[in-house]
């Protein structure tokens, strides 16, 4: 098996120094797109999509593997390994923070860094701990992916569905970036938004850096504050980018506040 | 002035829901009809987002999904999302957004635009609705293709097992019913000659006269010797002696016969075809079928009417016959039609049942139909009723029409005893002692010379130690060489020899399909002195 080829790994810059960008739930190596090239001078660059999203090999996905993020924080251990990866810097947005942070613990030697940008170890509320999200509101959401398929295929896949029926949507909805397969998407919502790796935090022993947005639905405040906590060693920085994606919507606050972050190491 | 009222007409009641945003997404101008369709204040929608009316999914679906989308390729089309009203419901729309830019590339204001799905969302339901249930008939369809000979060949061997194990309990209901009728009219018969030979030893003992006694034990052989005479015409085993016959000349024959069964009240009408074709059948048998119907006839109109026999030619096409299970091809029909009481459907089915009678008790023997069914089916033809009741019934039969000569019917006229007598000698073959002894005495009664013999073996052996036997009397069947090999053996030996076989039981080797084979004569067992006078005096005339 082509690690490589399976995640559509994409391999830029002039750096020694590796820096993975990891995308969350909802699009792909598109969504670094405004960020990558502030460190391609530095950074040997790797983008890949997750098995499902964008250009991977969708034929790849299995079911059980993909049960829980352990099986995406394995392809990306073994991206790394393929591309002799060590001491890194690993960016993940959204889910994929948490997916960094499992990778690290099983792979303590791939990153140095990790920048994790609206991360959230639960979306569902428990006890003390306010992730934000009811459990009926996460089932609303699961629901609505049941129940809206064709509407929601329609917007976001029109090009890897190849709808034969509707062959203009190809051509002119082109709501083209962020390919997806909606099986696998919901499949993926799933494991994303039922996932608690609350545990996973004290175990990871990089550097971190939590990035959170001013207004997020996704990921509120004080999830971000709960993360900073719980690593051992992390520092917090809270954007006035709204929403949940910095990385697009204020690509300079986000470049400015990860190298503060890099510049600031003890080496 | 006009124009920008009508433009801001436009834009605040278009059949959509227009919304401007600024580069932060925050709405900075909502129209008339979204602010209607939210069920709220236009003003109070300024300074929120749009996924801020959106539902839980719709929420987390904009901002990981559609805000990149927006932000990546400046636009996204006809996303299906769901807004929240202010009473809480929900409104299923269709959204569309894109970036507004100056020349020099600065966003002005996001422009979305809501379209009402409700009918579009339910279209699609239906559509996914139908789509499933012609994919499950599909598959189901085709589960169904793919067993369906297995189905048919199951649902066909089951249909033969049943109709196999109602076939078996019919039978078993009629071996029932038949072996019930013949052991209680057997043991009438029985009682009457033991007590007749129990009166007899006590009066002979007294010197008394036993005529009547002898008289009443030889009526209750004779009935006994009818019933099974009967019962081989039902089981089609009797022996037939089929002559060439006119089934107008045999209803002519019979009327005087026929007009003394049916009584005064009971008028006798005969429509007789011209030219009707002859038939193959044994006489004997063929008046009985009519005297029995006849018999029943009249006994279905206690208050009198009309039988009917009518004859005709008749062409069986192939569809009838296999229909029915017969013969096609021409025939004769013989059809006697009442004007009695008629039957039931039920009563019809079971019309040829042996034992099957709607008589009194005593009155019938309910073995006549089945009796004329046994006969009518051993002659390869086709019996047939309608029937109505309070209508009367048609009992119709078919026999094949003979291609032959025309031959004069053979009238057999009665012969008294005396004239029956012989003086030759007659090898008699028997292995039941008893039967032996006593036929051997009555041949002895009418005159003849008789050499006993108890077996193939001995009967060869007398044979060559007396030359002036003139007849082999022998019965069929026997243990080691049977009737008919014997008759082979000693007709090498004796090429002048006559041969006269008897048995009680027909499905032997002198008889095939129930027809005596040409040249073949036999005497049925048991027979009267009367009988077996005839038939020897007759075998050695020949």
């Amino acid at each position: 098996m082509d690690v490589l080829r399976r995640g559509n790994v994409k391999t830029l810059g002039s750096g020694a120094k590796a820096m993975v960008f990891a995308h969350g739930f909802g699009c792909d190596q598109n969504m670094w797109r405004f960020l990558w090239p502030a460190f391609a001078e530095a950074y040997r660059i790797v983008l890949f999509d997750h098995v499902g999203c964008g250009g991977s090999d969708l034929s790849a996905y299995q079911p059980q593997k993909y049960a829980s993020l352990e099986g995406y924080a394995d392809d990306v251990i073994e991206i790394c390994r393929a591309l002799d990866v060590t001491h890194g810097v690993f960016v993940g947005h959204s889910v994929s923070a948490m997916i960094g942070a499992i990778a690290s613990r099983k792979a303590p030697e791939i990153f140095d860094d990790l920048i994790m940008i609206g991360p959230s170890p639960r979306y569902i509320d428990d006890q003390n701990y306010a992730g934000g999200f009811t459990e009926a509101q996460i089932h609303e959401l699961l629901e609505f992916l049941d129940s809206n398929h064709m509407g929601w295929s329609q917007a976001m896949a029109p090009v890897i569905m190849g709808n034969p029926d509707r062959p203009e949507l190809g051509e002119e909805l082109t709501n083209s970036f962020c390919m997806t397969d909606p099986d696998i998407a919901k499949k993926f919502a799933r494991v994303t938004f039922l996932s608690d790796n609350r545990a996973d935090l004290p175990a990871v022993n990089a550097r971190c850096l939590v990035l959170q947005c001013s207004e997020d639905v996704i990921a509120p405040q004080s999830v971000g504050h709960f993360v900073h906590q719980q690593l051992p060693n992390s520092e917090f920085v809270l954007l006035n980018a709204t929403g949940h994606c910095p990385n697009l919507s204020a690509p300079e606050e986000t470049v400015a506040a990860m190298k503060a972050f890099l510049e600031g190491r003890a080496d | 002035m006009a124009q920008v009222e009508d433009l801001e007409d436009l834009f605040e009641n278009a059949p959509c829901g227009y919304i401007s945003a600024g580069a932060d997404g925050r709405i900075t101008k909502a129209n008339s009809t979204f602010a209607t369709w939210l069920g709220g204040n236009k003003a109070d929608l300024i300074g929120r987002r749009f996924p801020d009316f959106l539902n839980i999914a719709g929420k987390i679906y904009y901002e990981t999904h559609f805000a990149p989308l927006m932000r990546m390729q400046g636009f996204f089309n006809e996303v299906a999302l769901d807004l929240v009203r202010a009473d809480g419901s929900t409104l299923p729309v269709l959204v569309n957004a894109v970036e507004r830019r100056d020349e020099a590339g600065h966003l002005r204001f996001i422009r979305i635009t809501v379209f009402n799905a409700s009918d579009r969302r339910r279209y699609e339901r239906e559509l996914l609705e139908a789509r499933r249930n012609a994919e499950s008939a599909n598959a189901k369809l085709m589960e169904l293709n793919r067993t369906l000979e297995e189905r048919i060949a199951e649902a066909v061997e089951g249909r033969m097992k049943s109709e196999e194990a109602l076939r078996q309990a019919q039978k078993m209901e009629a071996v029932g019913q038949l072996t019930g009728g013949i052991a209680h009219d057997f043991n009438n018969m029985l009682a009457v000659i033991l007590s007749a030979l129990s009166l007899m030893e006590r009066h002979i003992a007294k010197g008394e006269d036993v005529a009547r006694f002898i008289a009443a034990a030889r009526d209750g052989a004779s009935r006994a010797a009818g019933l099974t005479h009967r019962l081989l015409a039902f089981s089609r085993q009797q022996t037939l002696a089929p002559q060439p016959l006119n089934a107008n000349e045999m209803v002519a024959d019979m009327s005087e016969l026929l007009r003394r069964t049916l009584g005064e009240t009971v008028r006798l009408e005969t429509v007789l075809a011209g030219g009707l074709w002859q038939v193959m059948a044994d006489r004997n048998q063929l008046e009985n079928a009519i005297v029995n119907m006849a018999v029943n006839a009249r006994d279905a109109m206690p208050d009198g009417g009309r039988l009917t026999i009518e004859t005709a030619n008749c062409q069986l096409d192939e569809a009838d016959a296999s229909s029915h299970g017969i013969g096609f091809g021409q025939h004769v029909m013989v059809a006697m039609t009442d004007t009695g009481t008629g039957m039931t459907p039920e009563v019809m089915s079971k019309a040829f049942d042996p034992f099957f009678t709607t008589k009194a008790v005593g009155q019938g023997t309910g073995l006549g139909l089945s009796q004329v069914f046994g006969f009518v089916k051993q002659s390869n033809g086709h019996i047939k009723i309608t029937s109505d009741v309070g209508q009367g019934t048609t009992i119709k039969f078919y026999l094949p029409r003979l291609h032959g000569p025309v031959s004069a019917p053979t009238v057999s006229a009665r012969q008294d005893l005396a004239s029956l007598s012989g003086r030759e000698v007659v090898l008699l073959v028997e292995d039941d002692e008893q039967v032996l002894s006593l036929t051997a005495q009555m041949l002895r009664d009418l005159g003849y010379g008789v050499i006993e013999a108890r077996g193939g073996a001995e009967a060869l052996e007398a044979l060559a130690a007396h030359p002036d036997i003139k007849l082999l009397f022998t019965d069929l069947v026997m243990p080691g060489m049977n009737g008919r090999r014997l008759a082979d053996e000693a007709l090498k030996r004796r090429r002048d020899l006559k041969v006269l076989f008897t048995t009680g039981y027909t499905r032997d080797a002198v008889v095939h399909n129930g027809t005596l084979d040409p040249g073949v004569n036999l005497l049925q067992k048991p027979a009267s002195l009367e009988q077996l006078a005839a038939k020897v005096r007759a075998v050695l005339k020949t």
